[in-house]
């Protein structure tokens, strides 16, 4: 019996099940679909993580370092996992990469595959984002921003108005994603504190529904968002964005004035939520673990055991469990390598 | 300071919401038929209180008009808001269902359907008013199966419409002749409806009691449509 | 690397709905149970058929072919070149097709006015006339938009409702009728849609110089989203299909306007008792931003309510000074001018409001000369010649 650990996916939450393990003396195999670590915050050119603003790339990079370090690990890029075989303790994993098909065992497995946006084509409401180059997801504005480039793609000047919606996504019984994604008001603050860093004459909205700042994020972003930078926020979420001119036109109400409003904007960020990604899909299905009704991970016994699924010797941490931040990445990755590490070891698992 | 049960300084002040002469539990009454009426579950969920619908809604940008007032009122189960907007609110909206893209899955215009069956039903005033001059259309279609014919086009009724409208009610019956469609060469129906038809609207109406609105509505009105179509269904040979 | 903005861009190019969307889940699951249950008869699409797709991904199956016209009340009485422009299109393309007398309204226009009705005299209605379309043989093809909508909730309401249910089949039981549902709800603007290839293959009049502004129906799109038409050629796929595929069929441009998912202001109630309301959206936000914003020839519109709220609502505002004045017409009527159809003897703009003559001289129509072959028609009908105008009479 192996006592190897497999850990899928090399992101925020893989990346500190892996590291974890090692320096547990444990051994590790961390596949990988693409040919670099680090995950959404690298595949998707994050700018700043929030709320400290630090560099994505160079936040990112540290985890990679640590984990590149530690002799126990085996990194497998450009591999995805074909198959799977046996029972815990004695999984036998097909993995498929640019050099053909290998056979992998090992005594436990954590899945760590993430999220991927939520594609605002399928938004209930009409924002536009397939007709209008200049409304575009957070996650295009990270890009832009890491560039120290924001414009509009329709003209390719800076904008002189822009504004980010929020829950787009979530929260929308009709689209079926019945939950709040976390982390969106979060980063479109942050995102909003960049663009008036980078765009000083700028002038930036979020209209929301609500603005979920857990714990210290409320003054580490949100207070900071309206006082120093001057972002505005309007309670009332826009339903329209239609071109008029070359501006768009966005409608919504300002709740609290209890008023209809049309507003134009250069720019539209809309923060879209978070959806299970194919790899957490496929995961569940060639594994054999149970989804939950979005089709993210279930976890058996919440809320105090936040990683085990299903299925005796696999768990699953970071954002393949639902809507996560990075907080939430390091927390269930160490969770799920410790639990993995004491499975494999014999030693008793406490469930919950 | 004597101790005394009067808490009246405490109850919120009718006047607020209105209709302080309306005793509450009348109130409380045709707000418990709204909410018990099958549609209703599938009409309110919660509210974000977000303020899409009312973004989308054509009558909140030219009345005091608020689909999102409306679920909130709902949702809050707050009675005397809701029977204020069944009074004063509801015929203001246009039925359009642009708010049906609730992100709860609410439907605030199908709430409003529903307030306003209940308002009819129980013979409001405001309803009444409301539907005043509209009852005209409730005798075309109970009458002849159709809701709007070629003769409803005058100028006294349609003067805004346009020059063209004389021309219609001049030229009428030769306009109609002048109809390729075998069913549309008539003046007093929308086309050519049978008899038989007829009646089986007028049946769908009595048994479902949509007929008794009518005599909440227009009490004279529902008294000649009764005694025509009787009549008719006699002659048709129906027991009703 | 700098990210330029052709890749975010690119990746805005197409949008393609992934198999987890939830809202894919097809009624006619259910619908099929029903009729297995016992509950009521599905009436199936004839062929041939023309499958095209809804908004979430269905294929829905619109008949070419022997179908029940289910009329509508506001074109039949006010607007009839509307109606008249559907028969007549069916039947240049050679579809047969029955105008049943046994037909009553919808009456939803009354509901949604006056709300004197309830649940249950509605779906009676509705299950009336699909079961006297049943009993003809032919499949229900409704006019108007309002019926369309209100029978696709009527639907809803059915399927989720089972005492509902037994409601309406006691009334049937009294009227001896059975218990129908069409498998398909399907608008005129769907065959209309589906069939534009052919209505274009016998266009004779170029509408390469013509710009339209298009306005979508509320009940036809708004109403149960799922069950409406969506073309990732039209729009992306991100705006509903219909009418706007037709016009650019023809070969006319359609131009875009930022009030393009606005209601008219039709109201049901207000358009016959409060026209300041209908009267004031009408104009404010869609005729003058159209005029504003896109400047088209004609404004196209696939619904009763639609047409008549942006026609009539031109006049009085004009009186006010406010920038109006562009014709207002269903694509029935629009096709049908394509398809060389006679402006007055099918297309009967003699009854619409705004003026449509620089449209028709646009078009390439004499207008003059039609009204005088259209006056002597009048003039035989009115010597007792004929009683009626027939198909044959307007070619």
């Amino acid at each position: 019996m192996s006592e190897t650990i497999a850990v899928i996916g090399g992101g925020p939450a893989g990346l500190e099940a892996a590291r974890g393990l090692a320096e547990l003396g444990g051994s590790v195999v961390l596949i990988e679909k693409e040919n670099f670590l680090g995950g959404t915050p690298i595949r998707e050119n994050y700018a700043a993580l929030t709320p400290h603003l630090e560099s994505a790339e160079v936040a990112m990079g540290r985890m990679i370092d640590a984990v590149r370090e530690q002799p126990g690990v085996e990194v497998l890029l450009e591999h995805t996992v074909t198959a799977c075989a046996g029972d815990a303790p004695e999984f036998r994993l097909t993995v498929s990469g640019p050099g053909g098909e290998r056979e992998i065992e090992c005594g436990g497995i954590i899945v760590a595959t993430g999220f991927e946006h939520f594609d605002p084509g399928r938004e209930t409401q009409m924002y536009g984002y397939y007709e209008h180059p200049d409304v575009l997801a957070l996650q295009d504005l990270e890009a832009m921003l890491k560039e120290h480039n924001v414009v509009r793609p329709s003209t390719g000047l800076p904008p002189e108005r822009i504004c980010f919606v929020q829950c787009v996504g979530s929260r929308d019984r009709q689209i079926g994603n019945e939950y709040c994604s976390k982390v969106c008001c979060g980063v479109a603050s942050k995102e909003a504190i960049e663009v008036r860093q980078q765009l000083p004459d700028c002038k930036v909205f979020i209209f929301y529904i609500d603005m979920r700042m857990y714990g210290y994020w409320e003054n580490q972003i949100y207070w900071p968002a309206q006082e120093e930078y001057h972002v505005q926020y309007v309670k009332g979420i826009i339903t329209e964005v239609l071109k008029k001119g070359d501006k768009l036109l966005v409608r919504g109400e300002d709740t609290t004035m209890g008023r209809p409003m049309e507003v134009p904007m250069d720019m539209v960020i809309l923060s879209v939520g978070m959806e299970p990604s194919a790899g957490t899909r496929s995961m569940s299905r060639i594994l054999g673990i149970e989804p939950n009704k979005y089709g993210f991970i279930e976890v058996l016994n919440p809320p105090l055991d936040t990683v085990s699924t299903s299925r005796r010797g696999i768990w699953a941490c970071g954002a393949s469990l639902g809507p996560a931040d990075l907080e939430d990445c390091a927390s269930s990755g160490a969770a799920a390598a410790m639990k993995a590490l004491a499975f494999v070891r014999r030693k008793t698992v406490a469930v919950g | 300071m004597t101790m005394t049960n009067d808490r009246s300084a405490f109850y919120k002040n009718r006047q607020v919401a209105g209709y302080a002469d309306v005793p509450f539990e009348e109130k409380q009454r045709l707000i418990d038929l709204v909410k018990a009426d099958m549609r209703f579950p599938d009409y309110l969920y919660g509210c974000y209180e977000c303020g899409i619908c009312v973004a989308a809604c054509p009558s909140a940008r030219f009345y005091d008009f608020s689909p999102r007032r409306i679920a909130q009122a709902a949702a809050r189960d707050d009675t005397e808001l809701m029977y204020q907007q069944m009074q004063e609110d509801v015929w203001e909206c246009s039925q359009c269902f642009s708010c049906v893209r609730c992100p709860r899955g609410n439907n605030p215009g199908g709430i409003i359907t529903v307030l306003r069956e209940v308002a009819v039903n129980a013979g409001l005033a405001s309803a009444r008013e409301a539907l005043e001059g509209y009852s005209r259309i409730i005798y075309k279609i109970m009458s002849t199966g159709t809701q709007v014919s070629p003769d409803m086009l005058q100028p006294d009724a349609f003067p805004d419409w346009g020059p063209e409208v004389k021309d219609v009610s001049d030229n009428l019956d030769m306009w109609r002749r002048a109809l390729p469609p075998e069913t549309l060469h008539t003046t007093s129906t929308g086309w050519d409806v049978d008899e038989k038809t007829l009646l089986e609207l007028y049946l769908i109406w009595f048994h479902t009691g949509a007929l008794d609105m009518i005599a909440e509505v227009d009490e004279g009105l529902h008294m000649i449509l009764q005694e025509v179509m009787e009549e008719r269904l006699e002659d048709a040979g129906v027991e009703v | 690397m700098p990210i330029p903005v052709e890749a975010l861009l690119k990746k805005k190019e197409h949008f393609e709905r992934g198999p987890h969307d939830r809202r894919s889940e097809d009624f006619h699951h259910e619908l099929f149970e029903l009729e297995e249950q016992g509950e009521w008869i599905v009436q199936r699409a004839p062929e041939p058929i023309v499958p095209v797709n809804t908004k979430f991904g269905n294929v829905k199956k619109v008949p070419k072919a022997h179908l029940w016209h289910h009329k509508s009340c506001g074109q039949c009485g006010h607007i009839p070149g509307y109606s008249t422009s559907i028969f007549w299109v069916m039947r240049k393309l050679g579809y047969d097709y029955t105008d049943p007398r046994d037909q009553t309204s919808c009456t939803a226009w009354n509901y949604y006015a006056s709300a004197t009705s309830n649940a249950a005299a509605q779906a009676a209605v509705a299950i009336r006339n699909f079961a006297t379309a049943y009993e003809s043989g032919f499949f229900p093809l409704i006019h108007c938009g309002t019926s369309y909508g209100h029978y696709k909730e009527v639907r809803e309401e059915l399927l989720k409702h089972p005492e509902l249910r037994a409601q309406v089949r006691e009334i049937m039981g009294k009227l001896n009728k059975p218990m129908v549902m069409p498998e398909e709800i399907v608008h005129y603007s769907e065959w209309f849609y589906a069939l534009k290839d052919e209505i274009a293959a016998k266009q004779v009049r170029d509408f390469s110089g013509i710009a339209a502004t298009v306005h979508p129906a509320c009940h036809y799109y708004k109403l149960v989203e799922g069950d409406a038409i969506y073309d990732a050629d039209v729009y992306g796929g991100q705006r509903t299909a219909i009418v706007t595929g037709v016009a650019e069929a023809l070969g006319a441009e359609v131009r875009n306007y930022s009030t393009w998912f606005d209601c008219c202001g039709f109201g049901f109630r207000h358009i016959l008792v409060q026209r300041d309301f209908t009267r004031s959206f009408a104009t404010l936000r869609k005729i003058e931003r159209m005029k504003e914003e896109a400047d088209p020839d004609v404004v196209l519109t696939h619904d009763t309510g639609c047409v008549t709220t942006l026609d009539k609502s031109q006049f009085a505002a004009m009186a006010h000074g406010r920038n109006v004045g562009v014709p207002v017409m269903s694509e029935a009527q629009f096709a049908a001018l394509a398809m060389g159809a006679h402006p007055y003897k099918v297309c009967q703009l003699h009854w619409h409001s705004a003026d449509y003559r620089p449209l028709l001289e646009k078009m390439g129509i004499d207008w003059e000369a039609a009204w005088a072959e259209f006056q002597q028609d009048l003039k035989r009908l009115e010597a007792g010649e004929k009683q009626y105008l027939t198909w044959d009479d307007v070619g």
